[in-house]
């Protein structure tokens, strides 16, 4: 009798676990492009990929950098590094993981071909890598970057001999590398015989536009992986999404419509949330002759900081954050949420319409001007609605505003062609520092050198573009951090950009599971934990 | 079978009339039998009217965007404002736009677009389809293998193409309309054109040596009128609904110049949180708006088809 009541509750605990216990399963926003961790630098590929492939270094939830497939590094000196690898890493084949898979696979970034969005941003500085030893790495850059380590999290390491690379392999710059062999090119990676990583999970199934799956890789050097089997779907519109998660078709969902959360909460679902790296801003056309501009005779008010310190000092961030965003949002006076590094703690402009029409009125624009706004439909939190409701409080400051709303592959497009005399989008630091809201936004626009890629306001301040750049070659943390808070401070005093709020991100999921919220809004299945 | 003609040709019981009433007087009288068709009238024309005067109606005006505030943003019927302190009697959408207000103007830009494709699209299509029905031959083939080509795509499909190449703009919603309805209105005529074209009357005008265009517009055309009239109450309402379609589909108006398909859009995203009224409202003034068309557009297809007429 006694046994068998403790073989029935054994039975009845197992009978309500194991299904959770063992199998996880994801609704996502998006879906990977690709199976190739080094294709796409894109955050819905990274988040599904890092789960089967590693790099040398690891961000956690904070985007602090800890030791990944490298144990410890140190700067030898200001353009050489040397890494320590782990020992005793497999990959999902068995192979083992030492010095050359980590050049081989440095080495593949610049030869994968049409890459929409290439990591070779992250290779090109890298002047030299030899292997001291198997698990001994040096690696020399062409200046001094003290990103180095962050920004290596980005390259996924491969197995050199899975891929066929010959047994040796000599690095050198912009892809011309010797020794390695045919490389594969991203659609071979959707079988899960090349897509071999070293990463908790192993590529079992990917059915674009249906489901990954991954299983767990049982020799993982870590400890055993928490789950058997994680599934991923992309289900891109939100309220399917959150019906799914109600109807427990999946385990767990990555941001669902602010709107619906009450409603989430009270079906008994645990919701988490992060303040996130991005950061929503208006960003104005700062040339003479910008389009979309009437009623000033011709000429561009934005050149005016005055006009500029007015659109910023006419919108209610806490309204937008409290009306709109449901309070999943946080007002911001800088480009990054401190205490991020390179942050100053900046206040957020005050909501002050009146000092606002004064601005304008000193600037020459007492009955204010027609101006357009661009946004994107489909890309933020609610974007359409916040760039409604910027447009409502600039016409109240007099500056009458037109919405231009577009879905997100149009509105990038367009504004990169300079469409938008002002333009509403977000930034997310992949660094996690100063230095990348600053050199992407706002340091002077320059192909040459890859400076301001996403100026599409062609801010220019050369002043600061010479702090920033002082800034990104300095390795001493303290001084680096007092230069990007200077250069910081330079734009946002002349209102060159206009930060309004940091997206926060949500995730909701069953009680039984745990979620750390990371602040590169990253779903990384790995990290699901079974609650206590 | 002779009875039935003999009783055609003699009625019983009623006294033949003296004189034969005006058609547009036969119509009118014959539609006010059905009391449904009635109130569907009167309800379009107070659709109408209320679209016509928003401008006077509407307590606020909600595509100026200097009368919103955020503030009053998702508040629920019957709420009055912080600010101001109207009432908002069918609550605000996220923006602190009266819903009242919003669905008159709404309405308005529904209704505009409507008639004014429609006005163009009967234009098109009436002389397209009179012309080949005239002509016959190889213009008629050509006219009508066009139609056909068209008509064979989904009008929401041609509409989406269009208005993801012009972008966002009532004038484009208006061009798009006119683009997918105009073959409608060419085949219809066409068909009622060329049963009439073999009629003794156009051997007679050709006789007087009359010109092409006048036989065309001026005796063959008003013979063609009654069927274009119902196929137009039905497209009309066909309009309405794809206008709203694309308008929710995020291609037709633009986002601070919301048309009733627009608003029931925004209000979808809040619908599993409980603010039904962003869309309920906007909703059901566009299914009045339809129902009523379609039952004045039923009841003169039965008054106009020559076959059910008495």
């Amino acid at each position: 009798m006694k046994v068998s009541r403790i073989a029935l509750t054994a039975g009845l605990v197992a009978a309500g676990l194991p299904a959770m216990a063992q199998d996880l399963s994801i609704g996502v926003k998006s879906e990977a492009t690709s199976m190739d961790p080094q294709f796409h630098q894109l955050s819905t590929n990274i988040q599904v990929l890092k789960n089967v492939f590693e790099a040398l270094t690891t961000q956690d939830a904070n985007q602090m950098v800890g030791p990944g497939l490298a144990t410890e590094w140190e700067a030898v000196d200001d353009t050489t590094w040397r890494f320590k690898l782990r020992e005793g890493v497999k990959f999902h084949d068995g192979s083992d993981f030492t010095a050359r898979d980590v050049i081989y696979s440095f080495c593949r970034v610049p030869l994968v071909e049409n890459s929409p969005s290439a990591y070779t941003l992250y290779t090109a500085g890298i002047a030299n890598m030899t292997a001291e030893d198997d698990h001994t790495l040096v690696v020399e850059t062409q200046s001094t970057n003290p990103l180095l380590p962050a920004e290596i999290w980005s390259i996924a390491i491969l197995s050199a001999d899975t891929l066929g690379a010959e047994d040796e392999i000599a690095y050198a710059p912009e892809g011309n590398c010797e020794g390695m062999g045919d490389v594969p090119q991203a659609p071979a990676f959707n079988s899960p015989d090349v897509a071999v990583g070293t990463g908790p999970y192993i590529l079992d199934t990917y059915t674009r536009g249906s489901e990954m799956v991954v299983t767990r890789f049982d020799d993982y050097w870590g400890g055993t992986p928490d789950w058997a089997r994680v599934t991923m779907r992309p289900i891109t519109s939100d309220g399917p999404r959150v019906a799914a998660l109600l109807a427990g078709d999946v385990d767990m969902i990555e941001s669902p419509p602010i709107q619906d959360i009450g409603r989430i909460e009270q079906a008994g679902f645990k919701i988490v949330d992060a303040l996130s790296n991005r950061i929503i801003y208006l960003h104005m056309q700062q040339v003479e002759d910008a389009p979309g501009i009437s009623g000033t005779d011709g000429k561009n008010p934005l050149m005016d900081a005055r006009v500029r310190e007015a659109i910023s000092l006419a919108v209610n961030r806490e309204a937008i954050a409290d009306r709109i965003m449901g309070g999943y949002a946080q007002p911001a006076g800088e480009l990054l949420p401190p205490p991020m590094f390179g942050t100053s703690g900046r206040e957020v402009d005050a909501y002050d319409p009146e000092r606002a029409q004064e601005l304008l009125a000193e600037a020459g624009y007492p009955d204010g001007f027609q101006i357009t706004l661009g946004t994107p439909n489909d890309r933020y939190i609610n974007d359409e609605q916040i760039a409604q409701a910027v447009a409502q409080m600039l016409a109240r400051i007099g500056i009458d505003t037109r919405v231009d709303a577009s879905t997100a592959s149009q509105f990038f497009s367009r504004r990169n062609a300079l469409e938008f005399p002002i333009y509403m989008a977000g930034w997310g630091a992949a660094s996690g520092e100063m230095s990348s809201p600053l050199k992407s936004l706002v340091a002077t626009y320059d192909e040459a050198t890859g400076m301001g890629p996403t100026n599409a306001g062609r801010y220019s301040n050369p002043e600061m573009d010479a702090v920033l750049i002082e800034a990104m070659s300095t390795i001493d943390d303290a001084e680096r951090d007092r230069l990007l808070q200077e250069a910081e401070t330079m734009v946002l005093e002349d209102y060159g950009i206009i930060p309004l709020h940091y997206e926060q991100t949500v995730w909701a999921m069953k009680p039984e599971l745990t979620y750390e919220p990371r602040m590169d809004q990253y779903t990384m299945a790995s990290e699901v934990k079974p609650a206590e | 079978m002779t009875d039935s003609i003999a009783s055609d040709l003699e009625p019983v019981g009623t006294p033949a009339p003296a004189r034969v009433d005006h058609p547009a007087k036969r119509v009118a009288k014959q539609f006010v039998e059905d009391p449904v068709a009635v109130v569907g009238l009167v309800l379009f024309l107070l659709v109408a009217l209320v679209a016509l005067l928003a401008p006077v109606l509407a307590p606020q005006n909600p595509y100026d965007l200097a009368q919103l505030d955020i503030m009053d943003g998702g508040l629920p019927p019957g709420e009055a404002s912080f600010g101001t302190g109207m009432t908002y009697w069918l609550g605000t959408d996220t923006q602190g736009r009266d819903m009242v207000s919003a669905i008159m103007y709404g309405l308005r830009i529904s209704l505009f677009v409507a008639t004014v494709s429609l006005g163009l699209a009967i234009t098109i299509g009436t002389v397209v389809g009179v012309t080949a029905a005239y002509f016959g031959g190889r213009i008629d083939s050509l006219i009508m293998r066009i139609v056909d080509l068209q008509l064979s795509f989904p009008a929401i499909l041609i509409a989406l193409i269009l208005l993801a190449l012009l972008g966002r703009g009532v004038d484009k919603v208006v061009l798009a309309l006119v683009i997918v309805q105009w073959a409608y209105y060419a085949r219809t005529v066409r068909g009622s054109a060329i049963v009439e074209r073999r009629k003794d009357y156009i051997d007679a005008a050709r006789c007087l040596a009359l010109s092409d265009r006048r036989i065309m517009f001026r005796h063959l055309l008003p013979n063609c009128v009654p069927p274009l009239i119902v196929v137009a109450t039905v497209q009309i309402a066909q309009a309405i609904a794809l206008e709203a379609t694309l308008s929710f589909l995020g291609v037709g108006v633009p986002i601070t110049e919301p048309s009733l398909g627009l608003l029931i859009a925004n209000g979808y995203d809040y619908l599993l949180s409980g603010r039904y009224w962003i869309s309920l409202f906007p909703g059901i003034a566009l299914v009045v708006t339809i129902i009523a068309i379609n039952l004045v557009g039923d009841r003169l297809r039965d008054v106009l088809n020559p076959r059910l007429s008495s």
